[in-house]
């Protein structure tokens, strides 16, 4: 499944990026990469960008985009 | 000894204040070639070593993306530093040494300096900074920038650069996998020998297909493609993983290896400061009244609050305006030297733009605070569905309330604010847009337009003035990044939310003094430029023979009863010829302007100054005094009407008057003559001028004696709605082209430095400006042959408006400019 179907409050971990060139090269540099994991805190008020915590810092991602992000949930 | 240091640092953490503390506040900034991205430099000495220090901006990485990270790689390349300072943020440690690493590799000694070393305390987090210096073998500093500690440690660094070049090896990493390549094309190129970076490490950015270093390689390795494309071919087909992911993954890796070695976290899952202030700052039902009351927050400090603080500095700007006018020629009755003219006109156009200084300084330190407290990303965070819908982004909506969004702001810092916005066909739309907001300068020409025609719907008219505006972005938003702007390049939203921080105060002051400056330059070059130009078109080609005739009979006449009334006198004999006329004329004027302006001591200044003529400007008890100073209050009076006659006698006939005369067969369909036309084209200066320039034009004194002085009494709107001819339809379609129309030249000028491009500041001037043609032209035009009033043809306008927007926001998405990707499924 992909990032956009987490719930908010709970955790993930990435089993692959399916994005490509600078949105690729823009999230493997913010952290996302193979195996690193993340939690979904909140939606924004009006339901798009995402509140995500990945390496213990705080993140916003749009919904599309967190559509190219393969997880898996943590355990 | 000279050394060279470059400040590398991924965005907040810290580097700026970092830079401010140990530079102090020598420093310049300069802007690379063809990019606004700003280089700073600040130079100074430790003991005997003059440091440069160079703040390259924030970058998460070095990859070839963003504009940032080129700066700042290409920097690192062209200065060829000593020393890299890498300042890290301790309370963010393990993504922060992924940029460490890739710093490390270049082949320059790196010095990591842990900033806020005193937040990440505490939050439980404490580092061995021994350890860490160990496994990586570099310098490890603890800093807190904000408390002034570590000071003392860096310095000593820079005393030590000698002994830390002469014991330095190269840092390698071991990439396993991905050795065989690197020394592949590491064997495949030549590089320049002066070149002080690592061969290596170009090695291994080329095999990332960093553009740049590309770029770099190609002048001397024709083939460098080809050699590059194999290499990752084979990479790819032996492991199946791209270059960009694998090093991504390693570099990773590497900085929790670091993290689990160094770092203690004592209260790791406890909910943060920041955790805690954004459960209230990013709730669903909070966010939008704390979004709102942190706007009318910065509106009323600065705009309002600055307002009032002008009322201080005006004085200041009066008194060198009156200096200006002393020192330049006098002059002569009805005719003034054409330097004094010029002179009174460029100071006039440059304190009007300086006027607002005390208003951009708050607004700059207030938007200093926002982005230091961390409030800025999470604006943008709110509000980014929105704004996405019409092309904008989260981004945009600072940039917009400056310019404005209600009624009062200015468009100048919101366009400067514009910087920070990654996606660069949002960052171009918003700055075309920002100048539609109703800026401060606009507000006193509503307030005459609505006193003059819809004085009983005053309230309502200025709530369609204030919200339309924002409508008329949206739509034009949409349609540029749709059509224009549409080649450009987006971003992904991919956003770091920082935690809270309070600001350091004298880093506020000092980036807002550095705005603020930057605005000061700009407005005392090109502003004065451009005044120059408007001068000349509003001088030439002067007023024709005839009509200079007849001003010199006019004044011949004014002499000749001044003549009469004071011949009597016992002092007739101290006014009795032209000069001392005409000397006694401008004292009275001078006397007049600066006792209203309310400087001290006038009248002692004046006294010694001329005693003779003083007991003509303030006669007291002596009777034959008092009949002069009555004459020539006379005299005066007539003076002044002649000067106003000429002056717009002036402008009807100058070039700016053609252009005006020349522009009403099209302007005539929107309802303007040429008297409005003057007026828009003259308030290109600064927005003020427009007021001015209308008021001017209908101060005219075309009925004498009685009339003329009843009409005197009147306000401004009262004589505009009796003298125009105008109806509220007019003013209807007068406002709705001034909300439309082209900024003004010190808002151009800052779009030219925002897009760096002329060809985007034209656009943004000449785009408005036909637009408004148009729409006001079709208002007016189709008002006029329904009949409406002007109040309900503004309701029709807006509710048009705002019928689009809402289409508009139901138009879905075009998908942006990626493509793949597991939607939908179900994996």
């Amino acid at each position: 499944m992909h990032l956009g179907l987490i719930e908010s409050g709970n955790s993930c971990k990435i089993k692959a990026l399916h994005a490509k060139d600078k949105l690729l090269q823009k999230l493997l540099d913010m952290g996302f990469v193979v195996g690193a994991q993340i939690e979904v805190i909140r939606e924004a008020p009006l339901y798009d960008p995402l509140e995500l915590r990945i390496h213990n810092y705080l993140v916003s991602l749009r919904k599309s985009e967190a559509e190219l992000i393969e997880v898996e949930p943590w355990k | 000894m000279e050394i060279k240091v470059a400040l590398a640092g991924q965005p907040n953490c810290g580097k700026s204040t970092i830079f401010n503390m140990i530079s102090g506040i020598h420093q310049h900034i300069a802007n690379y070639p063809g990019v606004t991205v700003d280089k700073k430099s600040g130079f100074f000495s430790v003991g005997d070593i003059d440091v440069e220090m160079i703040d390259l901006p924030g970058t998460y990485s070095f990859s070839s993306y963003s504009l940032e990270e080129k700066v700042a790689k290409e920097a690192i390349i062209n200065e060829n530093p000593d020393l890299i300072l890498n300042i890290v943020d301790a309370s963010n440690l393990k993504r922060n040494l992924y940029l460490t690493f890739q710093l490390l590799e270049i082949g320059v000694p790196v010095v990591i300096i842990l900033n806020m070393c005193d937040v990440a305390r505490r939050r439980g987090i404490t580092i061995d900074s021994e350890k860490m210096s160990e496994i990586l073998r570099c310098p490890v500093i603890c800093a807190s920038a904000a408390k002034n500690e570590g000071k003392a440690e860096i310095l000593d660094i820079f005393k030590k650069t000698d002994e830390i070049k002469k014991n330095y090896e190269e840092f390698k990493i071991n990439y396993d996998e991905l050795e065989i390549y690197i020394s592949e094309i590491e064997k495949a190129i030549k590089v320049n020998d002066e070149l002080a970076i690592s061969k290596r490490w170009l090695a291994l950015k080329a095999l990332e297909k960093d553009q740049t270093i590309v770029n770099l390689l190609k002048a001397d390795n024709g083939n460098i493609d080809e050699i590059i494309s194999a290499q990752r071919d084979k990479f790819h087909d032996t492991f199946d993983r791209d270059v960009e992911s694998f090093l991504a993954s390693f570099r990773y890796e590497n900085a929790d290896v670091i993290f689990h070695k160094c770092v203690n976290e004592t209260r790791k899952g406890e909910l943060t400061f920041t955790d805690k202030i954004d459960k209230f700052v990013l709730n669903r039902w909070l966010s939008f009244p704390i979004l709102l009351a942190v706007i009318v927050i910065i509106y009323q400090s600065s705009i309002v609050f600055g307002y009032k603080l002008t009322n201080y500095t005006w004085p200041i700007f009066a008194a060198i305006k009156n200096f200006i006018s002393d020192i330049t020629p006098a002059a002569d009755i009805s005719q003034i030297p054409m330097i004094t003219d010029m002179a009174m006109w460029l100071t006039n156009s440059t304190i009007a733009l300086l006027n607002y200084l005390p208003i951009f300084f708050i607004l700059f330190a207030m938007i200093a605070i926002l982005e230091d407290v961390g409030y800025m990303p999470r604006m943008a965070f709110i509000l980014d569905k929105v704004f996405r819908k019409f092309g904008l982004h989260g981004q945009s909506t600072l940039p917009l309330v400056l310019g404005g969004a209600f009624v009062g702001g200015c468009a100048v810092p919101g366009v400067m604010s514009t910087k920070g916005i990654s996606d660069d066909r949002a960052r171009m739309a918003t700055i075309l847009t920002v100048p539609l907001m109703n800026c401060l300068a606009k507000v006193p020409f509503y307030t005459l337009l609505l006193g003059a025609f819809f004085p009983k719907d005053m309230s309502i008219m200025l709530f369609y003035i204030s919200t339309v505006t924002v409508l008329a972005a949206l739509i034009i938003a949409k349609f540029l990044t749709s059509t224009v702007l549409k080649s450009r390049e987006t971003a992904p939203f991919v956003m770091e939310l920082p935690p809270y921080h309070m600001p350091t105060f004298k880093g506020v002051i000092i980036r807002s003094f550095e705005r603020v400056w930057i605005y000061i330059k700009k407005v005392c070059t090109i502003v004065i430029a451009v005044a120059v130009i408007l001068f000349a078109l509003l001088q030439f080609p002067g007023l024709s023979t005839e009509k200079q005739e007849h001003y010199n009979q006019e004044e011949t006449k004014a002499l000749a009863k001044f003549d009469r009334a004071v011949k009597k006198s016992t002092y007739y004999d101290k006014v009795d010829t032209r000069e001392e006329v005409a000397e006694l004329l401008n004292l009275y004027d001078g006397y007049r302007a600066k006792k209203m302006g309310g400087s001290k001591d006038v009248d002692e200044k004046y006294q010694a100054k001329n005693p003779d003529m003083y007991k003509f400007l303030v006669p007291k008890a002596d009777a034959e005094a008092k009949k002069i100073n009555s004459a020539l209050r006379k005299l005066s009076t007539d003076r002044n009407r002649i000067l106003r006659e000429q002056k717009n006698d002036k402008i009807e006939s100058s070039l700016l008057g053609m252009a005006g005369r020349a522009l009403e067969p099209i302007s005539q369909f929107a309802g303007f003559d040429w008297k409005i036309n003057v007026a828009f084209l003259s308030s290109f200066a600064a927005r003020e001028s427009a007021v001015a320039t209308l008021g001017s034009i209908y101060e005219s004194g075309k009925e004498s004696g009685e009339a003329a002085n009843a009409d005197e009494n009147l306000r401004p709107e009262e004589r505009m709605a009796k003298n125009s001819g105008y109806t509220p339809l007019h003013a209807a379609s007068i406002i709705i082209f001034m909300l439309l129309t082209p900024p003004c030249i010190a808002t151009m000028i800052v779009v030219k430095m925002q897009t760096n491009s002329w060809v985007w500041m034209c656009f943004g001037m000449f785009f408005p400006f036909v637009l408004a043609l148009i729409v006001s032209s079709i208002f007016f035009s189709i008002s006029l042959a329904a009949g409406i009033s002007g109040l309900a043809a503004m309701s029709w306008y807006y509710f048009i408006l705002l019928a689009i927007v809402v289409v508009l926001w139901f138009i879905p998405e075009k998908r942006i400019n990626w493509s793949g990707g597991i939607k939908g499924s179900k994996i």
